[in-house]
Protein backbone atom coordinates (compact mmCIF):
# COMPACT_ATOMS: atom_id res chain seq x y z
CA UNK A 1 0.00 0.00 0.00
CA UNK A 2 1.61 3.34 -0.61
CA UNK A 3 0.23 6.75 0.81
CA UNK A 4 -0.10 9.87 -0.17
CA UNK A 5 0.88 11.72 2.68
CA UNK A 6 2.25 9.52 5.75
CA UNK A 7 5.66 9.53 5.33
CA UNK A 8 6.16 12.19 2.95
CA UNK A 9 6.89 16.26 3.96
CA UNK A 10 3.18 18.50 2.64
CA UNK A 11 3.44 21.67 2.66
CA UNK A 12 0.43 22.82 4.37
CA UNK A 13 -2.69 24.10 2.43
CA UNK A 14 -2.74 28.01 3.89
CA UNK A 15 1.14 28.15 4.28
CA UNK A 16 1.58 30.68 1.79
CA UNK A 17 -1.37 32.56 2.81
CA UNK A 18 0.57 32.76 6.29
CA UNK A 19 4.20 33.58 5.54
CA UNK A 20 2.72 35.89 3.00
CA UNK A 21 0.43 37.72 6.04
CA UNK A 22 -2.70 37.38 3.55
CA UNK A 23 -4.32 34.99 5.95
CA UNK A 24 -7.47 37.15 7.76
CA UNK A 25 -8.04 36.50 11.26
CA UNK A 26 -11.01 37.89 12.74
CA UNK A 27 -9.36 41.39 13.63
CA UNK A 28 -8.21 41.42 9.72
CA UNK A 29 -11.78 42.07 8.88
CA UNK A 30 -13.52 45.02 8.79
CA UNK A 31 -16.92 46.17 6.79
CA UNK A 32 -18.44 49.39 5.92
CA UNK A 33 -21.13 51.09 8.26
CA UNK A 34 -19.39 48.91 11.05
CA UNK A 35 -19.87 49.75 14.72
CA UNK A 36 -16.90 48.01 17.75
CA UNK A 37 -18.51 45.90 20.57
CA UNK A 38 -17.29 45.82 24.23
CA UNK A 39 -17.75 44.03 27.37
CA UNK A 40 -18.48 44.58 30.78
CA UNK A 41 -17.12 42.24 33.01
CA UNK A 42 -16.97 41.46 36.60
CA UNK A 43 -14.91 42.88 38.91
CA UNK A 44 -15.95 40.36 42.00
CA UNK A 45 -15.74 37.04 42.31
CA UNK A 46 -18.91 36.24 43.77
CA UNK A 47 -21.76 38.77 44.30
CA UNK A 48 -25.24 39.73 43.38
CA UNK A 49 -25.39 42.47 40.97
CA UNK A 50 -27.19 45.37 40.16
CA UNK A 51 -27.00 47.04 36.91
CA UNK A 52 -27.81 50.67 35.66
CA UNK A 53 -27.02 51.25 31.97
CA UNK A 54 -28.44 54.83 31.68
CA UNK A 55 -25.32 56.56 31.62
CA UNK A 56 -23.99 54.50 29.40
CA UNK A 57 -26.90 54.58 26.91
CA UNK A 58 -26.96 59.01 26.82
CA UNK A 59 -23.18 58.74 25.83
CA UNK A 60 -23.41 60.01 22.05
CA UNK A 61 -22.24 58.01 19.99
CA UNK A 62 -23.78 54.27 21.75
CA UNK A 63 -26.25 52.50 19.96
CA UNK A 64 -26.91 49.66 22.50
CA UNK A 65 -26.58 48.39 25.87
CA UNK A 66 -26.92 45.20 25.65
CA UNK A 67 -27.92 43.29 29.23
CA UNK A 68 -29.59 39.76 30.11
CA UNK A 69 -32.43 41.80 28.93
CA UNK A 70 -31.92 41.63 25.82
CA UNK A 71 -31.48 38.41 25.38
CA UNK A 72 -34.66 36.72 23.73
CA UNK A 73 -33.86 33.16 23.96
CA UNK A 74 -32.17 31.22 26.20
CA UNK A 75 -29.76 33.50 28.74
CA UNK A 76 -27.36 30.42 28.69
CA UNK A 77 -24.42 28.45 26.76
CA UNK A 78 -22.13 25.50 28.03
CA UNK A 79 -20.08 22.74 26.01
CA UNK A 80 -21.97 20.47 28.31
CA UNK A 81 -24.10 21.80 31.31
CA UNK A 82 -25.32 25.02 30.04
CA UNK A 83 -24.30 26.97 33.26
CA UNK A 84 -22.90 30.08 31.86
CA UNK A 85 -24.87 32.64 31.47
CA UNK A 86 -24.79 35.02 28.34
CA UNK A 87 -24.90 38.01 30.58
CA UNK A 88 -25.35 37.62 34.52
CA UNK A 89 -28.67 38.26 35.57
CA UNK A 90 -28.87 38.67 39.07
CA UNK A 91 -25.31 36.89 40.11
CA UNK A 92 -21.86 37.14 39.20
CA UNK A 93 -19.42 33.88 39.91
CA UNK A 94 -16.04 34.71 38.76
CA UNK A 95 -14.14 37.87 38.33
CA UNK A 96 -14.20 38.19 34.38
CA UNK A 97 -18.04 37.34 34.18
CA UNK A 98 -19.69 39.13 31.15
CA UNK A 99 -22.30 41.72 32.73
CA UNK A 100 -23.13 43.60 29.30
CA UNK A 101 -21.86 44.70 26.04
CA UNK A 102 -21.74 47.94 24.87
CA UNK A 103 -22.20 49.05 20.85
CA UNK A 104 -20.68 52.04 20.14
CA UNK A 105 -19.51 54.02 16.91
CA UNK A 106 -15.93 53.43 17.76
CA UNK A 107 -13.91 51.54 20.13
CA UNK A 108 -13.18 54.37 22.20
CA UNK A 109 -16.62 55.46 22.82
CA UNK A 110 -17.44 52.04 23.88
CA UNK A 111 -14.57 51.97 26.23
CA UNK A 112 -15.94 55.29 27.67
CA UNK A 113 -19.18 53.87 28.11
CA UNK A 114 -18.50 50.44 29.81
CA UNK A 115 -17.15 52.78 32.68
CA UNK A 116 -20.36 54.72 32.57
CA UNK A 117 -22.21 51.60 33.48
CA UNK A 118 -22.79 51.26 37.15
CA UNK A 119 -23.01 47.95 38.96
CA UNK A 120 -23.84 47.37 42.26
CA UNK A 121 -22.13 44.33 43.92
CA UNK A 122 -24.06 42.79 46.79
CA UNK A 123 -20.20 40.45 48.00
CA UNK A 124 -21.54 36.91 48.91
CA UNK A 125 -18.98 34.63 50.65
CA UNK A 126 -16.86 33.16 47.75
CA UNK A 127 -14.93 29.78 47.73
CA UNK A 128 -11.56 29.74 46.20
CA UNK A 129 -10.50 26.24 48.09
CA UNK A 130 -12.37 23.22 45.67
CA UNK A 131 -11.40 21.01 49.10
CA UNK A 132 -13.61 22.85 51.23
CA UNK A 133 -16.32 23.48 48.98
CA UNK A 134 -16.69 19.81 48.64
CA UNK A 135 -18.21 20.62 52.35
CA UNK A 136 -21.67 20.33 52.52
CA UNK A 137 -21.98 24.04 54.22
CA UNK A 138 -19.72 25.47 52.10
CA UNK A 139 -20.65 28.61 49.89
CA UNK A 140 -22.37 27.46 46.19
CA UNK A 141 -21.19 28.55 43.42
CA UNK A 142 -24.29 27.28 41.32
CA UNK A 143 -28.29 26.27 43.42
CA UNK A 144 -26.85 22.91 44.57
CA UNK A 145 -23.73 21.02 45.36
CA UNK A 146 -20.67 22.39 43.94
CA UNK A 147 -19.48 18.81 43.00
CA UNK A 148 -20.20 18.78 39.29
CA UNK A 149 -18.60 15.00 38.88
CA UNK A 150 -17.53 12.31 40.79
CA UNK A 151 -15.61 9.47 38.48
CA UNK A 152 -14.72 6.10 40.61
CA UNK A 153 -12.42 3.00 38.72
CA UNK A 154 -12.25 -0.22 41.23
CA UNK A 155 -10.38 -3.09 40.57
CA UNK A 156 -9.21 -5.90 42.84
CA UNK A 157 -8.78 -5.45 46.36
CA UNK A 158 -7.41 -1.97 48.02
CA UNK A 159 -7.09 -2.94 51.42
CA UNK A 160 -5.44 -6.59 50.60
CA UNK A 161 -3.26 -4.99 47.39
CA UNK A 162 -1.47 -2.71 50.44
CA UNK A 163 -1.46 -5.12 52.98
CA UNK A 164 0.83 -7.58 50.44
CA UNK A 165 3.17 -4.61 49.85
CA UNK A 166 6.57 -4.02 51.18
CA UNK A 167 6.79 -0.73 50.21
CA UNK A 168 4.25 2.21 50.12
CA UNK A 169 5.12 5.91 49.17
CA UNK A 170 2.43 8.08 49.84
CA UNK A 171 2.96 11.69 48.92
CA UNK A 172 0.35 14.67 48.09
CA UNK A 173 0.94 16.43 44.18
CA UNK A 174 -0.73 19.79 42.46
CA UNK A 175 -0.82 21.47 39.71
CA UNK A 176 -1.31 24.76 38.52
CA UNK A 177 -3.91 26.87 36.60
CA UNK A 178 -2.18 27.34 33.12
CA UNK A 179 -3.75 29.58 30.46
CA UNK A 180 -3.09 28.36 26.63
CA UNK A 181 -2.06 32.19 26.02
CA UNK A 182 -3.34 31.77 22.05
CA UNK A 183 -1.20 34.26 19.84
CA UNK A 184 -3.88 35.64 18.20
CA UNK A 185 -6.30 36.91 21.25
CA UNK A 186 -10.44 36.88 20.72
CA UNK A 187 -12.14 38.48 17.99
CA UNK A 188 -15.22 38.77 15.59
CA UNK A 189 -17.29 40.12 13.37
CA UNK A 190 -21.09 40.35 12.75
CA UNK A 191 -23.30 40.73 10.66
CA UNK A 192 -26.72 39.69 8.64
CA UNK A 193 -25.96 37.87 5.44
CA UNK A 194 -27.54 38.43 1.93
CA UNK A 195 -29.76 35.92 2.65
CA UNK A 196 -31.29 37.27 6.16
CA UNK A 197 -29.03 34.76 8.16
CA UNK A 198 -26.74 36.17 11.80
CA UNK A 199 -23.18 35.82 10.45
CA UNK A 200 -20.85 35.68 13.17
CA UNK A 201 -17.58 35.02 11.67
CA UNK A 202 -14.63 34.56 14.42
CA UNK A 203 -11.97 32.25 15.52
CA UNK A 204 -13.83 28.84 16.94
CA UNK A 205 -12.34 25.36 17.52
CA UNK A 206 -16.64 24.61 17.38
CA UNK A 207 -18.44 26.15 14.40
CA UNK A 208 -21.21 23.76 14.84
CA UNK A 209 -21.57 24.09 18.91
CA UNK A 210 -21.52 27.79 18.23
CA UNK A 211 -24.00 27.88 15.74
CA UNK A 212 -26.47 25.63 18.09
CA UNK A 213 -25.56 28.06 21.30
CA UNK A 214 -25.73 31.28 19.11
CA UNK A 215 -29.44 30.06 17.75
CA UNK A 216 -30.87 29.43 21.42
CA UNK A 217 -29.41 32.52 22.57
CA UNK A 218 -31.42 34.44 19.94
CA UNK A 219 -34.07 32.01 19.63
CA UNK A 220 -34.23 31.37 15.84
CA UNK A 221 -33.79 28.26 13.92
CA UNK A 222 -30.24 27.04 13.53
CA UNK A 223 -30.62 27.55 9.27
CA UNK A 224 -30.57 31.14 10.23
CA UNK A 225 -27.18 31.46 11.89
CA UNK A 226 -23.79 31.00 10.09
CA UNK A 227 -20.71 30.60 11.43
CA UNK A 228 -17.83 31.43 9.50
CA UNK A 229 -14.43 30.37 10.63
CA UNK A 230 -11.72 32.68 9.56
CA UNK A 231 -7.62 32.13 10.20
CA UNK A 232 -7.46 30.39 14.10
CA UNK A 233 -4.25 32.12 15.57
CA UNK A 234 -3.88 29.18 17.72
CA UNK A 235 -6.90 27.77 20.08
CA UNK A 236 -4.94 24.51 22.70
CA UNK A 237 -8.81 24.41 23.61
CA UNK A 238 -9.47 27.60 24.87
CA UNK A 239 -11.80 28.70 22.00
CA UNK A 240 -14.14 25.31 22.24
CA UNK A 241 -16.19 27.60 25.07
CA UNK A 242 -17.60 30.30 23.39
CA UNK A 243 -16.54 34.04 24.26
CA UNK A 244 -18.14 36.91 22.18
CA UNK A 245 -19.54 34.61 19.59
CA UNK A 246 -23.36 35.36 21.63
CA UNK A 247 -22.61 39.26 22.34
CA UNK A 248 -21.74 40.23 18.13
CA UNK A 249 -24.47 38.19 17.13
CA UNK A 250 -27.39 39.73 19.38
CA UNK A 251 -25.58 43.15 18.53
CA UNK A 252 -25.92 42.34 14.70
CA UNK A 253 -29.34 41.40 15.23
CA UNK A 254 -30.63 44.10 17.59
CA UNK A 255 -29.34 46.84 15.54
CA UNK A 256 -28.82 45.12 11.81
CA UNK A 257 -25.63 46.67 11.41
CA UNK A 258 -21.93 44.89 11.37
CA UNK A 259 -20.37 44.87 14.57
CA UNK A 260 -16.76 44.28 15.81
CA UNK A 261 -14.88 43.25 18.62
CA UNK A 262 -11.37 42.50 19.32
CA UNK A 263 -10.59 41.36 22.84
CA UNK A 264 -7.04 42.88 24.60
CA UNK A 265 -4.74 39.99 26.07
CA UNK A 266 -5.70 40.98 29.28
CA UNK A 267 -9.68 40.50 28.24
CA UNK A 268 -7.82 37.13 26.82
CA UNK A 269 -6.71 35.93 30.13
CA UNK A 270 -9.99 36.62 31.44
CA UNK A 271 -12.46 35.60 28.81
CA UNK A 272 -11.50 31.83 28.51
CA UNK A 273 -11.11 29.14 30.44
CA UNK A 274 -8.00 27.50 31.88
CA UNK A 275 -6.55 24.45 32.64
CA UNK A 276 -7.81 22.09 35.57
CA UNK A 277 -5.46 22.97 38.30
CA UNK A 278 -5.39 19.14 40.17
CA UNK A 279 -5.01 18.04 43.77
CA UNK A 280 -3.89 14.61 43.38
CA UNK A 281 -3.18 12.32 46.83
CA UNK A 282 -1.63 9.34 46.13
CA UNK A 283 -0.90 5.78 47.42
CA UNK A 284 1.60 3.27 45.25
CA UNK A 285 2.67 0.27 46.77
CA UNK A 286 5.17 -2.47 45.47
CA UNK A 287 6.64 -5.82 46.76
CA UNK A 288 10.03 -6.12 47.46
CA UNK A 289 11.25 -6.98 43.45
CA UNK A 290 9.13 -3.40 42.75
CA UNK A 291 6.28 -5.46 41.21
CA UNK A 292 3.69 -3.01 41.77
CA UNK A 293 0.35 -4.28 43.55
CA UNK A 294 -1.75 -1.55 44.89
CA UNK A 295 -2.67 2.00 43.62
CA UNK A 296 -4.87 4.24 45.31
CA UNK A 297 -5.72 7.94 43.97
CA UNK A 298 -7.82 10.69 44.89
CA UNK A 299 -7.96 13.62 42.14
CA UNK A 300 -9.43 16.72 42.78
CA UNK A 301 -9.73 19.28 40.09
CA UNK A 302 -11.05 22.57 40.44
CA UNK A 303 -12.78 23.43 38.15
CA UNK A 304 -13.86 27.46 38.79
CA UNK A 305 -17.20 29.06 38.35
CA UNK A 306 -18.25 26.64 35.57
CA UNK A 307 -17.67 23.10 34.29
CA UNK A 308 -16.69 23.47 30.54
CA UNK A 309 -15.13 19.92 29.93
CA UNK A 310 -14.91 19.12 33.46
CA UNK A 311 -16.42 15.73 33.53
CA UNK A 312 -14.64 14.45 30.30
CA UNK A 313 -10.85 16.41 31.52
CA UNK A 314 -11.59 14.58 35.24
CA UNK A 315 -12.62 10.84 33.85
CA UNK A 316 -9.86 11.18 31.74
CA UNK A 317 -7.53 12.10 34.45
CA UNK A 318 -9.38 9.23 36.45
CA UNK A 319 -8.80 6.66 33.64
CA UNK A 320 -4.94 7.81 33.44
CA UNK A 321 -4.23 7.69 36.78
CA UNK A 322 -2.51 4.47 36.87
CA UNK A 323 0.10 5.72 34.51
CA UNK A 324 1.21 3.09 32.00
CA UNK A 325 1.56 0.41 34.62
CA UNK A 326 -0.13 -2.74 35.29
CA UNK A 327 -1.40 -2.67 38.65
CA UNK A 328 -3.87 -5.72 39.89
CA UNK A 329 -5.27 -3.39 42.66
CA UNK A 330 -6.35 0.18 42.12
CA UNK A 331 -8.98 2.47 43.63
CA UNK A 332 -9.35 5.94 42.39
CA UNK A 333 -11.52 8.82 42.68
CA UNK A 334 -11.82 11.68 40.33
CA UNK A 335 -13.70 14.59 41.54
CA UNK A 336 -14.58 17.86 39.57
CA UNK A 337 -15.47 21.06 42.01
CA UNK A 338 -16.93 24.37 41.63
CA UNK A 339 -15.35 27.08 43.25
CA UNK A 340 -15.32 30.93 42.34
CA UNK A 341 -12.11 30.93 40.38
CA UNK A 342 -11.33 31.04 37.04
CA UNK A 343 -13.24 28.53 35.18
CA UNK A 344 -11.44 25.55 34.03
CA UNK A 345 -12.01 23.74 30.62
CA UNK A 346 -10.24 21.62 27.96
CA UNK A 347 -6.70 22.59 27.56
CA UNK A 348 -3.55 20.16 25.80
CA UNK A 349 -4.55 16.63 27.04
CA UNK A 350 -7.33 17.01 29.23
CA UNK A 351 -6.41 15.73 32.23
CA UNK A 352 -3.61 13.50 30.87
CA UNK A 353 -1.17 16.08 30.93
CA UNK A 354 -1.31 16.69 34.77
CA UNK A 355 -1.22 13.24 35.77
CA UNK A 356 2.01 11.91 35.24
CA UNK A 357 3.35 14.72 37.78
CA UNK A 358 2.01 12.12 40.43
CA UNK A 359 2.29 8.78 38.93
CA UNK A 360 5.99 8.81 37.54
CA UNK A 361 7.24 11.28 40.70
CA UNK A 362 5.68 8.08 43.01
CA UNK A 363 7.96 5.62 40.96
CA UNK A 364 10.80 7.30 41.19
CA UNK A 365 10.39 7.08 45.05
CA UNK A 366 9.24 3.50 44.96
CA UNK A 367 12.61 2.93 42.77
CA UNK A 368 14.31 4.75 45.23
CA UNK A 369 13.56 3.16 48.60
CA UNK A 370 13.40 -0.15 46.97
CA UNK A 371 17.31 0.35 45.76
CA UNK A 372 15.85 -0.06 42.11
CA UNK A 373 17.21 2.54 39.27
CA UNK A 374 14.30 4.55 37.75
CA UNK A 375 14.53 2.50 34.67
CA UNK A 376 14.08 -0.71 35.66
CA UNK A 377 11.16 -0.87 37.78
CA UNK A 378 9.22 0.70 35.04
CA UNK A 379 10.29 -2.10 32.76
CA UNK A 380 8.47 -4.30 35.29
CA UNK A 381 5.75 -2.88 35.35
CA UNK A 382 4.69 -1.10 31.93
CA UNK A 383 1.83 -2.27 29.65
CA UNK A 384 3.20 -4.76 27.15
CA UNK A 385 0.63 -6.52 24.16
CA UNK A 386 -1.66 -8.07 25.92
CA UNK A 387 -1.74 -5.87 29.11
CA UNK A 388 -5.09 -5.23 30.94
CA UNK A 389 -5.17 -1.58 31.98
CA UNK A 390 -7.19 -1.13 35.26
CA UNK A 391 -10.35 -0.20 33.27
CA UNK A 392 -10.26 -3.47 32.11
CA UNK A 393 -9.20 -2.75 28.31
CA UNK A 394 -7.41 -5.45 26.63
CA UNK A 395 -4.55 -3.27 24.81
CA UNK A 396 -4.16 -5.92 21.49
CA UNK A 397 -2.90 -3.77 19.28
CA UNK A 398 0.83 -2.30 18.83
CA UNK A 399 1.88 -1.34 22.51
CA UNK A 400 6.18 -0.29 22.17
CA UNK A 401 6.52 0.93 25.08
CA UNK A 402 8.99 -1.51 26.16
CA UNK A 403 11.57 -0.78 23.19
CA UNK A 404 11.33 2.74 22.93
CA UNK A 405 12.64 2.19 26.78
CA UNK A 406 15.40 -0.60 26.01
CA UNK A 407 16.37 2.22 23.53
CA UNK A 408 16.79 5.11 25.69
CA UNK A 409 18.08 3.05 28.16
CA UNK A 410 21.06 2.07 25.45
CA UNK A 411 21.63 5.55 24.20
CA UNK A 412 21.66 6.92 27.80
CA UNK A 413 23.42 4.34 29.15
CA UNK A 414 20.74 4.70 31.81
CA UNK A 415 20.44 1.93 34.30
CA UNK A 416 24.34 1.40 34.49
CA UNK A 417 24.37 4.85 36.00
CA UNK A 418 22.82 4.06 39.04
CA UNK A 419 23.76 2.23 42.00
CA UNK A 420 21.03 0.40 43.79
CA UNK A 421 18.49 3.45 43.50
CA UNK A 422 20.89 6.02 43.23
CA UNK A 423 23.01 8.24 40.59
CA UNK A 424 26.18 8.09 40.72
CA UNK B 1 -3.53 65.63 14.55
CA UNK B 2 -0.32 65.97 12.72
CA UNK B 3 0.73 66.28 8.82
CA UNK B 4 3.50 63.24 8.88
CA UNK B 5 5.45 61.53 6.00
CA UNK B 6 6.25 57.95 5.85
CA UNK B 7 7.66 55.91 3.52
CA UNK B 8 6.05 51.87 3.87
CA UNK B 9 7.01 49.07 1.41
CA UNK B 10 8.80 51.68 -0.74
CA UNK B 11 6.00 53.67 -1.23
CA UNK B 12 5.55 57.27 0.26
CA UNK B 13 2.16 58.47 2.31
CA UNK B 14 1.36 61.88 3.58
CA UNK B 15 -0.25 61.50 6.81
CA UNK B 16 -2.41 63.16 9.01
CA UNK B 17 -2.19 60.86 12.19
CA UNK B 18 -3.36 61.62 15.80
CA UNK B 19 -0.43 62.81 18.36
CA UNK B 20 -0.88 59.54 20.24
CA UNK B 21 -1.23 57.07 17.44
CA UNK B 22 0.50 54.09 17.19
CA UNK B 23 1.98 52.71 14.62
CA UNK B 24 0.53 49.20 14.14
CA UNK B 25 -3.15 51.01 13.77
CA UNK B 26 -1.69 53.37 11.28
CA UNK B 27 0.00 50.16 9.59
CA UNK B 28 -3.46 48.05 9.77
CA UNK B 29 -6.29 50.40 9.82
CA UNK B 30 -5.24 53.16 7.29
CA UNK B 31 -2.99 51.42 5.03
CA UNK B 32 -4.78 48.17 5.23
CA UNK B 33 -1.43 46.32 5.78
CA UNK B 34 -3.21 43.62 8.00
CA UNK B 35 -0.11 41.01 8.10
CA UNK B 36 1.22 42.74 11.26
CA UNK B 37 -0.55 41.09 13.50
CA UNK B 38 -0.94 42.40 17.38
CA UNK B 39 -1.09 40.06 20.22
CA UNK B 40 -0.12 41.54 23.32
CA UNK B 41 -0.19 45.31 22.74
CA UNK B 42 2.71 45.79 25.10
CA UNK B 43 6.20 45.03 23.25
CA UNK B 44 5.91 41.68 24.87
CA UNK B 45 5.27 39.17 21.80
CA UNK B 46 6.92 40.64 18.67
CA UNK B 47 3.53 39.60 16.29
CA UNK B 48 3.73 42.92 15.45
CA UNK B 49 7.39 43.73 14.54
CA UNK B 50 8.19 45.66 11.25
CA UNK B 51 10.99 46.75 9.98
CA UNK B 52 12.08 50.56 10.33
CA UNK B 53 15.30 51.60 9.04
CA UNK B 54 16.80 48.43 8.61
CA UNK B 55 15.83 47.49 12.57
CA UNK B 56 12.59 45.24 13.99
CA UNK B 57 10.64 47.33 16.20
CA UNK B 58 7.50 46.23 18.00
CA UNK B 59 5.16 48.65 16.08
CA UNK B 60 3.06 48.55 19.39
CA UNK B 61 5.40 50.27 21.19
CA UNK B 62 5.86 52.95 18.59
CA UNK B 63 4.23 56.00 17.78
CA UNK B 64 3.50 56.90 14.31
CA UNK B 65 5.21 60.57 14.66
CA UNK B 66 8.36 58.40 15.87
CA UNK B 67 8.59 57.03 12.08
CA UNK B 68 8.37 60.52 10.49
CA UNK B 69 10.33 60.34 7.59
CA UNK B 70 11.81 56.41 8.25
CA UNK B 71 11.49 53.60 5.94
CA UNK B 72 9.41 50.59 7.22
CA UNK B 73 8.92 47.29 5.70
CA UNK B 74 6.31 45.22 6.74
CA UNK B 75 5.59 41.49 5.38
CA UNK B 76 3.51 42.38 2.63
CA UNK B 77 6.43 44.47 1.71
CA UNK B 78 9.39 42.07 2.17
CA UNK B 79 10.09 41.20 -1.53
CA UNK B 80 8.63 43.84 -3.44
CA UNK B 81 5.19 42.41 -4.09
CA UNK B 82 4.33 39.55 -5.88
CA UNK B 83 7.51 36.75 -5.92
CA UNK B 84 7.57 35.13 -2.60
CA UNK B 85 10.83 36.05 -0.71
CA UNK B 86 13.21 33.12 0.14
CA UNK B 87 12.88 33.13 3.83
CA UNK B 88 9.23 32.97 3.20
CA UNK B 89 9.96 29.69 1.25
CA UNK B 90 12.21 28.17 4.19
CA UNK B 91 9.42 28.68 6.55
CA UNK B 92 6.68 26.29 4.10
CA UNK B 93 9.91 24.00 3.25
CA UNK B 94 10.31 23.62 6.98
CA UNK B 95 6.95 23.32 8.10
CA UNK B 96 7.88 26.24 10.45
CA UNK B 97 4.32 27.46 10.08
CA UNK B 98 1.19 26.30 12.67
CA UNK B 99 -1.37 28.85 13.08
CA UNK B 100 0.17 31.63 11.82
CA UNK B 101 -0.45 34.31 13.89
CA UNK B 102 3.29 34.77 14.92
CA UNK B 103 5.17 34.28 11.61
CA UNK B 104 4.86 37.70 9.87
CA UNK B 105 7.14 38.92 12.96
CA UNK B 106 9.41 36.14 12.74
CA UNK B 107 10.16 36.46 9.25
CA UNK B 108 11.21 40.17 9.45
CA UNK B 109 12.89 39.10 12.22
CA UNK B 110 14.88 36.61 9.94
CA UNK B 111 14.96 39.18 7.52
CA UNK B 112 16.92 41.93 9.62
CA UNK B 113 19.24 39.07 10.70
CA UNK B 114 20.31 37.49 7.87
CA UNK B 115 20.69 41.20 6.08
CA UNK B 116 23.43 41.32 8.64
CA UNK B 117 24.60 38.13 8.55
CA UNK B 118 24.22 35.81 6.02
CA UNK B 119 25.18 32.64 7.74
CA UNK B 120 23.73 32.94 11.23
CA UNK B 121 24.88 29.92 13.54
CA UNK B 122 21.38 28.26 15.21
CA UNK B 123 22.61 30.35 18.51
CA UNK B 124 22.76 33.45 16.15
CA UNK B 125 19.27 32.48 14.85
CA UNK B 126 17.76 31.88 18.52
CA UNK B 127 18.86 35.25 19.71
CA UNK B 128 17.24 37.18 16.47
CA UNK B 129 13.73 36.01 17.12
CA UNK B 130 14.08 36.46 21.22
CA UNK B 131 11.90 38.81 20.88
CA UNK B 132 8.82 36.78 19.25
CA UNK B 133 7.09 34.48 20.82
CA UNK B 134 5.47 30.90 19.29
CA UNK B 135 2.45 29.30 20.92
CA UNK B 136 2.13 26.75 18.60
CA UNK B 137 5.37 25.54 16.24
CA UNK B 138 7.93 25.32 19.21
CA UNK B 139 11.17 27.40 17.98
CA UNK B 140 13.13 24.27 16.27
CA UNK B 141 11.65 24.37 13.06
CA UNK B 142 11.85 28.44 13.14
CA UNK B 143 15.23 28.32 13.53
CA UNK B 144 15.76 25.30 10.77
CA UNK B 145 14.01 27.56 8.20
CA UNK B 146 16.39 30.70 9.24
CA UNK B 147 19.12 28.24 8.54
CA UNK B 148 17.83 26.86 5.20
CA UNK B 149 16.95 30.60 4.01
CA UNK B 150 20.51 31.35 4.31
CA UNK B 151 21.47 28.91 2.14
CA UNK B 152 18.61 29.69 -0.34
CA UNK B 153 19.65 33.61 -0.07
CA UNK B 154 23.29 32.03 -1.15
CA UNK B 155 21.99 30.15 -3.68
CA UNK B 156 20.77 32.84 -5.16
CA UNK B 157 23.66 35.26 -4.80
CA UNK B 158 21.78 38.00 -2.69
S1 LIG C 1 1.63 43.19 19.92
FE1 LIG C 1 3.43 44.31 19.82
S2 LIG C 1 4.84 43.06 20.83
FE2 LIG C 1 2.97 41.98 21.09
S1 LIG D 1 2.53 29.41 14.58
FE1 LIG D 1 1.02 29.95 16.09
S2 LIG D 1 2.12 31.32 17.33
FE2 LIG D 1 3.65 30.63 15.97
Amino acid sequence: MSYDVVGKNIIRVDGLSKVTGKATYPQDISMDNMLYGKTLRSIKPHAYIKVDISKALNLEGVKAVLTAKDVPGKNHHGVLFKDHEVFCEKKVRRIGDPIAFVVAETEEIAENAVDKIKVEYNEIEPIFDPIKAMDKDSPKVHDSSNIVYHYKLRQGNIDKGFKNCDKIVENEYKTSRTDHAFLQPEAGISYIDKEGRYAVCVATQYPHYDRLEIAEALGVKEEKVRVINAAVGGAFGGREDITLQIHLALAAMKLKRPIKAVYSRKESFNAHCKRHPLIMKYKTGADKQGNLIALKAEIIGDTGAYASWAINVLRKAGVHATGPYEIPNVEVDSIAVYTNNPFSGAMRGFGATQIPIAHEQQMDMLAESLGLDPLTIRMKNIFTKGSKTSTGQILKESVPLDKCLAEIDKKMNFTQSYKGGVKE
Amino acid sequence: MKDIKINVNGKTHKLNIKEDERLVDTLRNRLGLTGVKEGCSEGECGACTVIMDGETVTSCTVLTFQAKGKEIITIEGINGGNKIHPIQQAFLDEGAVQCGFCTPGMILSAKVLLDKNPEPTREEARKAISGNLCRCTGYNKIVDAIIKASKYLKREGN
